[in-house]
């Protein structure tokens, strides 16, 4: 897929314009065109707004233009309104009047159906004529906080505060519930983009362009469909790497549909969720689950410093409350601070004797600010705690607005991250104002409160990572590779048979033991005397996925004669099973020592690219579901998080009097596997199920192989 | 009836729905050159069909973009 990430889209155009015009506008309250003219005008925007109407002479006070090619001053942004049977019109205008930037409100493309299809793309070809970069069709607009500019050019209801963190959605309805929300939250925001149709700028585009907006510090993202996952990775990884800005994104379609045709176990167990959650993993991308959780985590990374490390100290007023957050600190892979002896010493002289001085500290119900305040100070004066969670729940005598003063004071000294949870909502809701309006992140509930420090701790420590170049091997042959591939397609094969898939793995130098092909008992005789006993010999037929349910599989043959008595054994069966089936040769292969079973797969995603897998070998793989994917090319850091991230990873490691299995191994096969993979993008999925690994030092072998086209 | 005469009642019809003063030629778009609104493009079909006594197919007649589509779409059903 061909995505241009070098052309540099006029962003700068639509989000700070010096002049916009308003294409489509008109006088009739409560319709798209004139509200958007009239947030334009309400929003104090730093420009001159032209609004162009066919009919009316002026609009709002303002002197409205039939065309956008009347008007005599430069045109930096055209927000077009019109039907969208006529926005290729306006844009032919736009184009000839110089403007290089445009805003589609308009629905009626894509969305509609083929002939609205047919209308973006036309859309898009004058685009492209006259180099104008575009956001939509079908789009609710973008609105730019920054006092530069303070455009609202959208139809929302509100002009949301300013703020440091950027929303970007697909969905236009989704806009205008977040900003309600935001607003009740007092959440501020950077720059406020619904992207509709995305049939010009995309997020990849906007995650570039944020990537140096100085107003941006938290990105957000409700995607609906990814086009270009490897685009996105790229983008998303630049982002964080060079600037630290976190980006979360909300990626609605949690379906298996996607992986429900797939023929082989990596195909099946790789549906596209499991995809994303690996990709964006990978790239630093924090994934949420719901809007909630979002703006959860958005606030903590937006108020709040990341956590250098994962020690929380808990204050509270009541017990209950600091078992559950205890609870979900360990839960969210967090731990409870140990406090030094000088806090420890400074609490007891401050808080009564009935106060619990370790962590979770306990000020008693009756606690009033003062004793808030120095349980708050002296847990971050602390070496030992990394983080301080606030708990409050309404007593008779809680002065809420008070701790919450207080807490806001504390705050803004420290250099480390507080989080508040003022339990409840009618009595503490004028603590949680003053929290809200002071940016210092507040949860209903603690469990909330660990989770969001949790992400925000692990997103520090991805932070920390360093990435290897992805290893390349000199010892390949990918021109016989991908002959052997021509050659199987000239066939009209899907399938690969065993022994035409070994034969590709073999180019690349993954770990295959000695082999042949045989097509009668005589021959098969001949090539297992040649790879040396015991050997394996098994049904090669391209017609037969499943080998061991036609009895197509012999173990352990010691000698020639049984070599040949298996061939005849093996065929009959086979041909009793599935008469008519194409049987007649076999796979002979030195039999491999027994060690652990894992899995390496292969798939090559419609939006991703090759996914490499990994995970516990065996019949059970499709049960027990314990794997783990990459986006390739992998460097040996991912693939070394990969191997040690499934459940099972212990019994590659030495445990209860077992050696410890080759990893090293593993990973040399991985990265040759990647190789591949870049190497042959015919290849639609790869199944190397199982690898056989031996203990530490004597290597890995490849026991079954599928290869699909 | 001569395509002439339909062109000028189309003309007549829509500056009186669309309250336009001056002239309006053939290829004026009703949208975008003239300013017709969702509903106005209803208003029109309707006064067309009052104009000329007949019945247009309301699917097609929401499709015409410019007043010589118009005469091309109406004057098939005024010479049945």
């Amino acid at each position: 897929m061909k995505y241009d990430v070098l052309r540099s889209k006029n962003l700068e155009c639509i989000f700070y314009p010096k002049s916009v015009a308003v294409l489509g506008a008109n006088r009739v309250v409560g319709t798209v065109p004139h509200d958007l003219l009239d947030n334009i005008l309400k929003s104090d925007f730093q420009g001159v707004v032209f609004p162009v109407s066919p009919k009316e002479p002026f609009i709002k006070g303002v002197k409205a233009y039939k065309y956008v090619v009347d008007i005599e001053d430069p045109v930096d942004l055209a927000v077009i309104v019109y039907a969208s049977s006529v926005c290729h019109l306006a844009l032919e205008q736009c184009g000839k009047k110089g403007v290089k930037a445009a805003i589609i409100i308009s629905a009626g493309f894509k969305e509609v159906g083929e002939d609205g299809l047919k209308r973006e793309k036309e859309v898009k070809a004058i685009a492209d004529k006259y180099g104008i970069s575009f956001m939509g069709p079908n789009c609710l607009g973008v609105i730019n906080t920054d006092p530069l500019s303070n455009l609202n050019a959208s139809f929302a209801r509100r002009m949301p505060q300013e703020g440091n963190i950027a929303f970007l959605s697909q969905s236009g309805a989704l806009c205008t519930a977040v900003l309600d929300y935001a607003y009740a939250k007092h959440i501020g925001f950077s720059k406020f983009v619904s992207f509709g149709n995305k049939a010009d700028i995309s997020e990849i585009d906007l995650l570039y362009y944020l990537k140096d907006d100085s107003k941006t510090k938290v990105i957000l993202l409700y995607l609906e469909e990814i086009t270009y996952g490897i685009g996105l990775m790229k983008a998303a990884r630049e982002v964080i790497s060079e600037t630290g800005k976190p980006i979360l994104i909300l990626k609605s379609g949690r379906t298996k549909e996607g992986a429900a045709a797939a023929a082989s176990h990596t195909g099946s167990l790789a549906g596209s969720d499991e995809i994303c959650d690996a990709a964006f993993k990978q790239a630093g991308i924090i994934r949420c689950d719901t809007i909630e959780d979002m703006f959860n985590l958005a606030i903590a990374m937006s108020y709040q410093p990341i956590p250098a490390g994962k020690r929380v100290a808990i204050i509270t007023n009541a017990g209950g409350p600091g078992v559950l957050a205890t609870d979900s600190v360990i839960h969210e892979h967090l731990q409870l601070a140990k406090f030094s002896d000088e806090t420890t010493s400074i609490l007891k002289k401050a808080l009564p004797k009935t106060a619990n001085t370790k962590n979770p500290v306990d000020v008693i119900g009756d606690a009033r600010a003062d004793r808030y305040n120095v349980a708050i100070t002296s847990t971050l004066k602390d070496d030992n705690v990394d983080s301080v969670f606030v708990i409050l729940t309404p007593q008779s005598m809680t002065d809420i607005e008070t701790i919450a003063k207080e807490v806001v004071t504390v705050a803004k000294e420290s250099e480390k991250p507080i989080y508040t949870s003022f339990m409840g909502e009618s009595d503490v809701a004028v603590g949680i104002d003053i929290l809200q309006r002071n940016k210092i992140p507040h949860y209903i509930l603690p469990e909330s409160m660990s989770h969001a420090c949790s992400r925000a701790y692990y997103f520090g420590q991805y932070l920390q990572k360093t990435f290897l170049e992805p290893k390349i091997f000199s010892d390949v042959d990918v021109k016989k590779a991908n002959e052997l591939i021509a050659e199987a397609k000239n066939k009209g094969k899907s399938f690969l048979t065993e022994y035409e898939s070994v034969k590709i793995l073999e180019c690349f130098g993954l770990p295959v033991v000695d082999n042949g092909l045989a097509s009668s008992a005589k021959e098969a005789a001949k090539v297992a005397g040649r790879i040396g006993f015991p050997v394996v010999i098994k049904i090669a037929s391209s017609e037969i996925v499943h080998k061991s349910d036609v009895n197509g599989v012999k173990l352990n043959i010691q000698n020639e004669t049984d070599a040949a008595e298996a061939y005849t054994s093996i065929i009959q069966s086979v041909n009793e099973s599935k008469p008519g089936a194409k049987a007649k040769d076999v796979f002979v292969q030195k039999l491999i020592e027994p060690g652990q079973e894992v899995i390496l797969g292969l798939k090559n995603d419609p939006v991703f690219g090759s996914v490499i897998m990994f995970g516990l070998g065996g019949i059970f793989v499709e049960i027990l579901k314990d794997v783990s994917f990459r986006v390739a090319p992998l460097d040996r850091i991912t693939i070394e998080e990969m191997i040690s991230e499934i459940k099972a990873y212990k019994l590659l490691t030495a445990v209860r009097g077992r050696k410890a299995k080759d990893i090293e191994s593993i990973i040399t096969t991985i990265e040759r596997l990647a190789q591949l993979a870049a190497s042959c993008p015919q290849i639609k999925e790869l199944d190397i199920n199982p690898l056989i690994v031996n203990e530490e030092g004597k290597g890995c072998f490849v026991a079954d192989a599928k290869i699909m086209l | 009836m001569e395509k002439s005469e339909v062109a000028e009642r189309v003309k007549k019809v829509t500056k009186n729905i669309l309250k336009i003063e001056g002239d309006i030629d053939d290829n004026s778009n009703f949208i975008f050159d003239l300013g017709a609104d969702s509903l106005q493009s209803v208003q029109l079909v309707a006064a067309f069909e009052e104009e000329f006594d007949v019945e247009l197919d309301e699917d097609g007649a929401l499709k015409i973009q410019t007043i010589s589509e118009a005469v091309d779409f109406i004057s098939p059903y005024v010479n049945k």
